[in-house]
């Protein structure tokens, strides 16, 4: 049975599953509920973080365009550009044992592509959710809702995953900025040209 | 004092509000003066077309169709079956200050079954009139509180909707047993509501 988080609280993760080696991230939303007639593509990011909450290296920036990261402990398994149909509309794979041991942290970002020009925010997004699950059985372990909390954002930070001395914890954040991926890149240390 | 919205922003309406059990929603928009008129286009343009729109609500399930299509409430019917929402009234012009088009709702009359009221704009006849919403200003949604005629919230249109032919302007909707606003401002090509309304059929 899945944990099912609120904003804010913080679960453990290996230490409840003993042998936890393999995790999948799904993150999902449904968009366009009232056909604005624009195209909506949501994109799940991912920023691998070292003890100062920043990333060390480009590369440690996973998204549509760099699939792969945390030396390959990381995989983002590709962009859905519509957000249709149930279930998670983007996936990011985690092999938890081979994370590099200077990476303290992983989040987990949801941002509109082009929301600006598109006059789009997370105000038109429904149903947003990440959750965790064991790759090895599909056992889904942790989920939370976003709910209703966001309105005008473009850029959502959802979840991160933490260490804990020796164990891996799972935060639900739900924290929302303004200015899509550029905002979240600043925030997390990355200057985008 | 009311509240300001922005598009895609949602506001509580009966949350830490219990006595508040009708609404009246008030739609307004004002047509631009078009640029090259005056006398001379006065003389030779001919006659300016009026300039009609329209306010329509739809009653919509919890999945978001309308199940019935006398949950659309529009000019031609002027109130839904259970009798909780009723429009007041075509306005055919747009001009004078205030609310153009206003529809009474009675929130506790809401059949279970309804779980969104959607305020929907169009422009009457537009496309032989040749007319979109690049031609209107000033458009606005807001909500009152019919018992003491206290504006709750209000979201004013700001956005370029030049070839645009109908607004999806906002929406009352159910969540966690209480009522929210949320300020939509999407806009679409339908040139009418009955092509609007397919969507959601």
């Amino acid at each position: 049975m899945a944990v099912s988080l609120s904003k804010g609280q913080k679960v453990d993760l290996t230490k409840t599953n003993p042998g936890l080696k393999n995790i999948v991230i799904g993150l999902g939303w449904d968009t366009n509920k009232y056909d604005g007639g624009q195209d909506f593509d949501l994109d799940a990011s991912v920023f691998i973080l070292g003890t100062t909450g920043k990333v060390k290296d480009e590369k440690d920036f996973v998204f549509y365009n760099n699939p792969k990261g945390a030396q390959d402990a990381v995989v983002h398994t590709g962009d859905n550009r519509s957000g249709v149909g149930d279930g998670d509309d983007e996936q990011i794979k985690v092999d938890l044992a081979r994370i590099p041991a200077d990476v303290e942290k992983i989040a987990f970002t949801i941002t509109i592509h082009d929301a600006e020009a598109r006059k789009q925010n997370f105000g038109q997004v429904a149903n947003a959710y990440v959750r965790v699950f064991n790759e090895e059985g599909g056992t889904e372990l942790i989920r939370y809702d976003l709910g209703e909390d966001f309105s005008v954002e473009t850029a959502i930070v959802v979840a991160e995953l933490y260490r804990n001395g020796a164990e891996w914890k799972f935060n639900a954040i739900g924290s929302g900025f303004k200015g899509g991926l550029g905002a979240l890149c600043a925030n997390f240390g990355l200057s985008v040209a | 004092m009311a509240i300001s919205l922005q598009k895609g922003q949602k506001i509580d309406l009966t949350k830490g509000n219990a006595g508040l059990s009708e609404l009246v929603v008030g739609l307004g928009w004002d047509p631009v003066e078009q640029a090259g008129g005056g006398f001379l286009s006065g003389l030779f343009g001919g006659k300016k077309a009026e300039f009609d729109c329209d306010a329509s609500v739809l009653l919509l399930d919890a999945n978001g169709k309308i199940t019935n299509k006398d949950n659309i409430i529009f000019f031609r019917n002027l109130k839904s079956p259970c009798g909780s929402v009723v429009h007041l009234g075509d306005n055919r012009t747009g001009g004078g200050d205030g609310d153009d088009e206003q529809i009474l709702i009675q929130l506790n009359k809401v059949p279970s079954d309804i779980h969104k009221i959607v305020f929907v704009v169009n422009i009457y006849d537009c496309q032989n009139r040749k007319q979109d919403f690049g031609m209107i200003s000033n458009a606005f949604i807001r909500v009152v509180n019919k018992a003491d005629m206290k504006e709750i919230t209000r979201y004013n249109l700001t956005e370029n909707y030049a070839g645009k032919t109908a607004l999806i302007v906002g929406e009352v909707y159910r969540h966690q047993g209480e009522w929210k606003f949320g300020a939509l401002g999407e806009s679409t090509q339908d040139v009418s509501l009955s092509t609007l309304v397919g969507k959601y059929s």
